[in-house]
């Protein structure tokens, strides 16, 4: 067994004390600890699975289970070690949504096509009820008769005769027979046996499904406990072709393999289902003149807008940590802690305040300055603005990075190029800027992805307007993502989930490719030695 | 060391970790006899949903449960929500009616004819929807309009749209700052706010079809009479009438801090006004070629087609169809939101006099148009406005609201 | 270089830039009008209404009603989700990157690309995804479900490996090797080198990693939102959400007075954190 702590000399402090006394055996028995509740939470996870017949989720967990355990109780495969704990959660909070979301890009998910297509058809049917052209409309209680079944008491609305209605049909009942008190409601029947109030919720399900059948394929419906309305349908599901046809006129509405029931008129039948559709979401934006015609000015000004706020964005944060970096510049905490006060409010926020700031004719910004300008509704300036804002937004976070990585330069580096000369621009341009890049590097790819992305300082900023000279749909501010999320959700019908989960897996697949490219061409990962 | 004993610790102490999790987990849940029926509602309306349904519940020995969700969440969660976790009862605005009913989330209610006749018709008509038969979805309980509120130091009624006109750009002169109407846009425009302009000069969203249902191919904001008077908002823009740039808080501190003697806005800004110390009127706007009448906004209950799934169907259409409706609830749930109620007979006994003057101010108002394609139109039909009212750098009126109308009839499709 | 004034000057100049909306937040969150438009920096009516009103957990609706407001406890939900999430997060990328740089192993340059790429997805629409997960989870471990914090945590672990893995292999690959092997030739195994030897010697990069995943954390509000259904469970801008979410009602005063209270949190851990990030190692000393 290992011995409690190492014997090389460590660098001082309770920290590290206390890490190294819980290596060695006290660090085994941890290990064991979280091991064995580990696999605890999993055989129980096992039995709830097993109980719910959920056989592909059962496979998966014991594969995990027992990969898991090979991986820690063995002697080798020391790296898996340490990657195992952050990848569970990686592979179930990012590669599964990310696998669903591919999923859900080739349905038709979206307005008018939500539910499964059972619950579709009994939607069409429930919502194709009509009253018939002489249709009456009852005051209603249920009762029960003389051998115990479930009857309906009916008071018709327009001309107050009484009938009771089985499920057999409607049969006249003598006026006297029924009371009705001053508010118009049923209290008493001769010869049947009201309901009481809190008997009525346990027969809900009876009561819905309830129909007593009059002329002509109609029948009297309960709606609620004190209504009867009746109704005929207007559709009929032939089951056998799967089609529905409307009983007026023979109208056939059948599956049209995309979510709905539809005529050759082209009229369709709400609700839809949700259901595959192939890869129809993808070519409706190669195809759709309302992407095709502005996506090349949107897209080279999302480049535009994620190189530029970037590079803004980490020359000021690298400045900024450079300048303060002097030690025992005085105040130097205070500008530090105050630099990273816009970090810590919420963008949401910030952007919101920044817009009403930035209004040119009440806004703050322009009645500082002692000119106006136009900055959310010319679109050069929007686009101006949008940069600045996100700068705002993005500059504390390179400068807290910037503040990390500057300590990672080793001193003796400068130190020698001082000793041979080096004035301090010489120093910066070739061993802090060079080693800092290196370390910052993948940070601003991500960065750019981000601001590629960044949904949110468009939307809120300017919701992508102000509209552009071509006067089309997209507008000047646009990025990819704002301006796809508008054609799913503000166009059509409106709530196209399968649309935008199409838009973002393309404009992944674009980010995912200049990323992978600039990567293979920084040296970064050449330093990946 | 892959020793057997390592294996037989961690299979001992799985064990043991594993009676304990089960020890811990268990515990049975106790289930609900009576038939539990679920509400979702706003933070607003849950302490008068509370109210209203202790009486009714337990006269049909039922359980009501109220969940409370943001009010947009409500629409949202009931896209995605699971058959157990769902409501069968919703709060809701008119305007959701179309897309719920479109995804088949909602029931239809067929009241008798003594119910419905509780209720205005265009109340009943904005909770319906349907493209061939049209439906009633939902119970309504609160109606909702802007109006023209007038600080009566500053200004006096307008008798007519040119007296308006005179008095607000008269105002506007006086002093440095002074805005001639608070009516909010901002950037990103506001069609619901200045859609009585819109109607007053001939424009409309969605005409109707022969069966009397919205017409999407028939897009009123390029229809010839509107286009033909569209002028008049170039003459406006000029003038400084309208100001896109304003947003909805610079509108609401000008009026409040007496730069502005005209504000266009609604019932929810009545704790407000009352609280300002000013004294003012609220009318609806003067007619300009057509009486310029605001978007009405309804709100309602509706019925989840979970509730059949639930079995609390009839229970559920009680609550909503027979009991929602009858005066005194309505008054206590319109009360909630300090909203005008539905129910006619209940908006008869509102006493609050800023209240019935926003009621009076929507007379001939048209609901907002319920059906899902108004997604297309919200953003071009406020950015129409905005740059038409841009101030110098406008466009005219007419350019704007074609193109607007082309915009929407690309996006429907 | 030792002239000092231009550093002052810098400082000053970005400081104006970094705190003028802050400012403005600040004076919504004084003023009682409630709205985001007020025409000055100082508000007309200087007024503790809205952070009393937050203290207090309630507040009135327009019906008049008393409504509950428990920011304490969203607050207190705030700070728990995003230490714990943080802690969680320098522990499980900090594993990471110390195998990314320290072994060899087949897969690894591909491995530290999909870490980067997997973050490129959209998030709001993970959301649905993450919301079904959470919602199967729960019947098999309730303290795992939606409604639950510990359940959010566990969420926001799954963005714990990402460009943070990055940042932090880059300072591992800055602290020598012949440390590592010196420990090793003591007998140490991985794990004490790892916890014992690298860890304590990586503070500053740990810091930066620790504040930025507790910053984000504490500020998200669309995971947060969706997974979190009732008032006391919910975390400190989604509970704040209430008061900005009825259009033309918004209450910005509150609003900017509740996201103020919390941004004090976050400016605190940053100055007791500032010690770590710029402690001056000499490392030197070892490396060849």
């Amino acid at each position: 067994m290992a011995p409690g702590a190492p014997a090389t000399p460590l660098p001082l402090g309770l920290l590290p004390r206390l890490l190294a006394a819980f290596s060695g055996t006290t660090g085994l028995v941890i290990k064991l600890v979280f091991l064995s509740l580990a696999n605890a939470m999993a055989v129980w996870a096992a039995t709830v699975l097993v109980r719910d017949s959920r056989w592909i989720a059962l496979s998966v967990l014991v594969a995990a289970t027992l990969a898991i355990d090979s991986v820690y109780l063995s002697r080798r495969a020391v790296p898996l070690k340490f990657l195992v704990p952050g990848s569970v959660f990686l592979i179930a909070f990012s590669v599964v949504p990310v696998a669903y979301n591919v999923n859900v890009a080739f349905t038709n998910w979206s307005t008018g096509h939500l539910l499964a297509k059972e619950e579709a058809i009994e939607g069409i049917e429930r919502s194709y009820l009509a009253p018939p052209a002489d249709g009456r409309s009852y005051l209603m209680a249920p009762a029960r008769d003389g051998r115990g079944q479930l009857v309906l008491i009916l008071v018709d609305e327009a001309d107050g005769s009484t009938f009771v209605g089985s499920r057999v049909g409607l049969e006249p009942l003598r006026r006297d027979a029924v009371e009705i008190d001053e508010n118009g409601a049923i209290v008493g029947t001769e010869g049947y046996q009201l309901l009481e109030a809190d008997e009525l919720a346990s027969l809900d399900t009876d009561l819905s499904a309830y129909t007593v059948p009059t002329k002509d394929g109609a029948a009297i419906r309960p709606e609620g406990f004190e209504t009867a309305v009746e109704l005929r349908p207007t559709l009929r599901y032939e089951a056998d072709t799967d089609t529905f046809v409307r009983i007026e006129d023979g109208t056939v509405f059948r599956d049209n393999g995309k979510g709905s029931f539809v005529a050759a008129s082209g009229e369709e039948l709400e609700p839809g289902w949700k259901t595959r559709v192939g890869v129809e979401n993808f070519t409706r934006l190669l195809k759709d003149p309302l992407v095709r015609k502005p996506f090349f000015r949107v897209f080279v000004w999302t480049f535009v807008f994620a190189g530029a706020t970037v590079v803004a964005s980490f020359a000021l944060g690298l400045f900024l940590a450079i300048a303060l970096n002097l030690p025992g510049l005085r105040f130097q905490r205070t500008y530090r802690s105050l630099l990273i006060v816009p970090y810590a409010v919420p963008a949401f926020l910030s952007l919101l305040v920044w817009r009403g700031l930035l209004n040119d004719e009440f806004g703050l910004v322009n009645r500082l300055l002692p000119f106006d300008v136009p900055w959310l509704f010319d679109p050069a300036w929007a686009r101006v603005s949008v940069i600045l804002v996100s700068l705002w937004l993005t500059f504390p976070y390179f400068f807290l990075v910037s503040l990390g990585a500057l300590q990672s330069i080793p001193s003796e580096l400068v130190e020698a190029a001082r000793v041979d000369g080096a004035g301090p621009w010489q120093v910066f341009r070739r061993i802090t800027f060079p080693l800092l890049l290196v370390a910052v590097a993948p940070l601003l790819i991500a960065s750019f992805a981000f601001n590629f992305n960044n949904f949110n300082n468009i939307y809120l900023l300017t919701a992508g307007g102000p509209q552009a000279s071509d006067q089309i749909v997209a507008g000047s501010t646009d990025i990819l993502i704002s301006y796809t999320w508008k054609l799913a959700f503000e166009a059509g019908k409106g709530q196209d989930y399968g649309l935008a989960s199409a838009v973002s897996i393309v404009i992944f697949l674009i980010i995912a490719s200049i990323s992978a490219l600039s990567f293979w061409r920084s040296r970064s990962l050449e330093e990946m030695r | 060391m892959f020793t057997s004993g390592r294996l037989r610790a961690v299979a001992g102490l799985a064990v043991a970790a594993l009676v304990a999790v089960v020890a811990v987990s268990s515990g049975s849940s106790a289930t609900n006899q009576s038939p539990t029926i679920r509400i979702w509602v706003d933070n607003v309306q849950k302490p008068a949903i509370e109210q209203i349904t202790s009486a009714w519940a337990s006269s049909k020995n039922a359980t009501v449960d109220v969940v409370v969700k943001d009010f947009g969440k409500i629409r949202d969660d009931l896209k995605t929500v699971q058959v157990e976790n769902a409501p069968d009862v919703i709060v809701g605005p008119h305007d959701w009616v179309g897309e719920l009913a479109a995804n088949g989330l909602v029931l239809p209610l067929f009241p008798r004819a003594a119910v419905r006749a509780l209720f205005p018709t265009y109340a009943l008509d904005a909770f319906s929807y349907g493209t061939a038969v049209k439906r009633l979805y939902g119970t309504p309980f609160a109606l909702e309009n802007i109006g023209l509120v007038v600080n009566t130091k500053l200004a006096r009624v307008p008798t007519s749209f040119a007296d308006f006109e005179r008095q607000a750009l008269a105002f506007k002169k006086k002093a440095k700052g002074n805005i001639a109407l608070a009516v909010p846009q901002g950037a990103g425009g506001d069609a619901y706010h200045m859609y009585p302009f819109f109607s007053g000069l001939g424009g409309y969203v969605f005409g109707r079809n022969k069966a009397g249902n919205y017409d999407v191919s028939d897009i009123g904001l390029a229809n010839p009479v509107f286009l033909k008077n569209a002028p008049m908002i170039d003459q406006w823009n000029k003038a400084g009438l309208i100001n896109s740039k304003i947003d909805y808080g610079t509108g609401k501190d000008a009026f409040l801090k007496g730069k502005a003697a005209f504000w266009l806005t609604g019932p929810w800004e009545t704790k407000t006004l009352k609280e300002s110390g000013l004294k003012f009127t609220i009318v609806q706007m003067p007619k300009i070629k057509f009486n310029a009448v605001p978007f009405l906004g309804v709100q309602g209950y509706m019925v989840t087609k979970y509730a059949t799934d639930h079995g609390v169907e009839s229970l559920a259409k009680d609550l909503v169809g027979s009991y929602i409706p009858s005066t005194d609830v309505q008054r206590t749930l319109a009360g909630a939101n300090g909203r005008y109620p539905a129910n006619v007979q209940a908006g008869k006994q509102v006493r609050d006099p800023v209240l019935l003057q926003f009621g009076k101010a929507g007379v001939g108002g048209v609901p907002m148009p319920n059906i899902p394609q108004m997604a297309s139109v919200w953003s071009e039909l406020g950015g129409a406005w905005v740059k038409a009212t841009r101030g110098s750098g406008a466009i005219p009126a007419r350019v704007a609201f074609r193109t607007a109308a082309r915009n929407i009839a690309n996006k429907i499709g | 270089m030792r002239t000092t004034w231009w550093r002052h000057l810098v400082a000053g100049v970005a400081i104006a830039f970094s705190l003028f909306p802050v400012v403005y937040i600040v004076s919504t969150a004084f003023n009682a009008d409630q709205s985001l438009s007020a025409s000055s920096l100082v508000p007309r009516d200087v007024t503790l209404a809205n952070f009393r009103e937050l203290l207090s957990g309630h507040t009135t609706s327009a019906g008049g009603r008393t409504l509950e407001i428990p920011y304490v406890r969203w607050f207190a939900n705030s700070l728990l989700v995003a230490t714990a999430a943080a802690l969680l997060t320098v522990a499980l990328g900090a594993l990471a990157a110390y195998a990314f740089s320290r072994f060899r192993f087949r897969g690894r340059r591909m491995g530290m690309m999909t870490l980067l790429l997997i973050q490129m997805f959209p998030v709001f629409l993970a959301i649905v995804a993450i919301y079904l997960i959470l919602l199967q989870t729960g019947d098999i471990f309730p303290f795992l479900g939606l409604n639950t914090l510990t359940g959010l945590i566990v969420v926001y672990l799954g963005g714990a490996m990402g460009v943070n893995v990055w940042l932090m292999k880059g300072f591992f690959d800055t602290i020598p090797a012949e440390l590592d092997e010196s420990a090793r030739v003591d007998g140490a195994t991985p794990a004490q080198i790892f916890w014992g030897v690298v860890l304590p010697l990586a503070a500053p990069v740990l810091a930066v990693v620790g504040l930025i995943s507790f910053i984000t954390t504490l500020n998200e509000f669309l995971i947060a939102g969706t997974l979190l259904q009732t008032m006391e469970r919910q975390t400190l801008p989604v509970g704040m959400q209430f008061f900005v979410s009825q259009q033309y009602a918004e209450e910005w005063g509150t609003f900017a007075a509740g996201v103020l209270l919390a941004a004090i949190p976050v400016v605190v851990l940053f100055m007791a954190l500032q010690r770590f990030i710029v402690q001056g190692l000499t490392r030197g000393a070892v490396k060849g």
